[in-house]
């Protein structure tokens, strides 16, 4: 039996390829640039570019599809979700009635539009975690927040809470797991029911997973103390980040393809 | 009718770079009243196999029968075989939740259906067994000691009456005292008919408690029965990881330098049989 394998979000594939070897803050813009990019075509020619741009970056970083394709599977209800409800509830010429039911031409259109707009904006999302270690990434994100450290704004502490939250995700699934199954040893039906009776069916799971998520929590703290760690000042690196050409070829790269995808979305055909 | 497991492999998952055989064609049988001992180094697939016995994995080659009754998927079955066979997970007193001992150890049977009058009495007997007092039912389990802590797991499995207990690794973490009582503890719910099946890396209390040994090497079951016989392979055959007490091999050793000494882990016995062939 299966209770929580299959989670892909935010897993790691360390592969050799040119995408795992740019810069982690290249990364991270490029993605954000994409992330844009994504939100403002509305057209077939828009997301034909975006495909065909998301398909040469998965082939690049060498990352089996299907583990792409799996990144979407935490979210996919609220992909089905968000296309069913533009699918009936838009206004416009009805193309098919029943009852009640209505779906209108531009209700299809809607509902393909959101659809495919969310699942390339999890799937680039999830390119980024795919050919970056969580390492990276928050050396990336403390490094590309550095500046508005004189703002005060936590850098250095964001970064570690969030590479120590990354590092914990594997070990806590797999905590739940042991205790969702030592609780269904002893007879809990954590799968039967309505809603609320599952919800007071996870009680017994959930008060162990506190008490060992507070535990190690503490436990970390104090390894870190006695270590002697005292926040990011002073702080060097066992791996530099190291920006290359490359990396600035990529990111202008990716920031111009952003923009030409924008530009030429509605220019030549428009639904 | 006993627990009988065929030919058993486990294939974490499958079809994908995860992919791991855990288990790759155990077999072996326990019965009401023994104690099985199952042992291997860490990564062996002990606690894959002790997950088969009560089907919180389903097999994926080969059968697991609990008395009669095939653990497959099927839920009908699988809760039956989940009330035959307790399952004491590794430190299992990360699994308490409850505001009071007594809430505790009942949670097993209220999920069973037992009535209330059932739920007191399999309650106070489970908890007088592992030998916690009246005074602690209405203390809350997550005040109390480590070794109290994991008594009161271990009554809340036996608290829906199975009639064979898997524990993984129960002495984990104790003391030697703590040991010493667990171990007389077994030794009781072996003797009110229990099926015990207990799964150590420890192969000291294998020989020592066991009535039948299974050896586990990298999901092979490599040797099983009573522990007298299975020693003389033990001592040959190099079992990866396996840490062979120190008393059977220096047994093995006189053995080999020509006194006659019969393989034990028992130091009595092995020291009579010194004297005697001294003597002579
Ligand atoms: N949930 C799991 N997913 C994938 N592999 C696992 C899982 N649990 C155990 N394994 C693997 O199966 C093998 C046997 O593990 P386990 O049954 O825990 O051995 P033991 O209890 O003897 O230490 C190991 O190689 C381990 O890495
Ligand atoms: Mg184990």
């Amino acid at each position: 039996m299966k209770f929580l394998n299959n989670m892909t979000l935010g897993q790691y594939v360390p592969v050799d390829s040119p995408v795992h070897a740019m810069d982690p803050r290249c990364k991270i813009l490029a993605t954000l640039f994409c992330l844009i990019g994504v939100f403002m075509v509305r057209e077939p020619l828009g997301f034909a570019l975006w495909c065909i741009f998301f398909a040469a970056v998965v082939s690049a970083a060498k990352i089996p599809v299907r583990l792409v394709l799996s990144t979407i599977r935490p979210v996919w209800i609220l992909v089905a979700f968000t296309s069913v409800i533009h699918l009936f509830f838009t206004q416009g010429t009805p193309v098919f009635a029943w009852g009640m039911i209505r779906i209108t031409h531009e209700g299809i259109i809607m509902a393909v539009r959101m659809g495919l707009r969310l699942m390339l904006l999890v799937m680039f999302a999830g390119m980024l975690t795919l050919t970056t270690s969580p390492t990276e990434l928050a050396d990336g994100l403390e490094s590309l927040f550095s500046p508005f450290k004189r703002f005060g704004f936590p850098a250095h502490e964001m970064a570690m809470m969030m590479t120590i939250a990354l590092r914990f995700i594997p070990t806590l699934l797999n905590e739940t797991d042991r205790i969702m199954k030592a609780q269904i040893a002893r007879g809990a039906e954590l799968e039967r029911g309505g809603p609320l009776r599952r919800l007071r069916a996870f009680v017994p799971v959930l008060v162990p997973l506190f008490v060992i998520v507070f535990q190690r929590a503490d436990d970390l703290a104090t390894a870190m103390e006695a270590r002697n760690y005292t926040g990011g000042e002073g702080r060097t690196r066992m791996n530099p980040l190291e920006w290359s050409p490359r990396d600035s070829a990529a990111l202008i790269f990716s920031l111009l393809f952003a923009i030409a995808a924008i530009a030429l979305d509605g220019r030549f055909f428009t639904l | 009718m006993p627990i009988e497991v065929r030919d058993l492999v486990h294939v974490y998952h499958p079809g994908t770079p995860l992919q791991t055989k855990a288990l790759d064609g155990v077999s072996f049988e326990a019965e009401k009243g023994k104690w099985v001992a199952i042992v291997g180094h860490t990564g062996s697939g002990k606690s894959t196999l002790a997950q088969h016995l009560n089907g919180l994995l389903i097999a994926t080659e080969g059968t697991v029968k609990v008395d009669g009754l095939s653990v497959a998927a099927g839920d009908r079955t699988l809760r039956q075989v989940r009330q035959k066979v307790g399952l004491v997970f590794q430190y299992p007193e990360q699994q308490l939740f409850e505001e009071t001992v007594f809430k505790e150890v009942s949670f097993g049977p209220r999920n069973w259906g037992f009535t209330p009058s059932e739920i007191e009495e399999s309650v106070e007997k489970s908890l007088s067994i592992v030998g916690i007092g009246r005074e602690l039912y209405d203390a809350n389990p997550f005040r109390l000691s480590g070794g109290q802590k994991r008594r009161v797991a271990i009554a809340s499995v036996l608290a829906s009456g199975p009639d064979y207990l898997v524990l993984d690794e129960p002495t984990a973490g104790l003391d030697a005292q703590g040991r010493e009582n667990f171990l007389a503890l077994l030794t009781e719910l072996r003797s009110i008919g229990k099926g015990v099946i207990h799964i150590t890396h420890d192969m000291d209390l294998a020989l020592g408690f066991a009535d039948i040994v299974l050896v586990l090497d990298s999901g092979r079951s490599v040797l099983t029965g009573p522990p007298s016989l299975i020693l003389g392979e033990l001592l040959e055959r190099e079992i990866s990881g396996l840490v062979i007490p120190d008393l059977v091999r220096f047994a093995g050793r006189l053995r080999d330098i020509g006194l006659e000494v019969p393989l034990s882990w028992d130091p009595f016995i092995i020291a009579d049989a010194v004297g005697r062939s001294f003597k002579r």
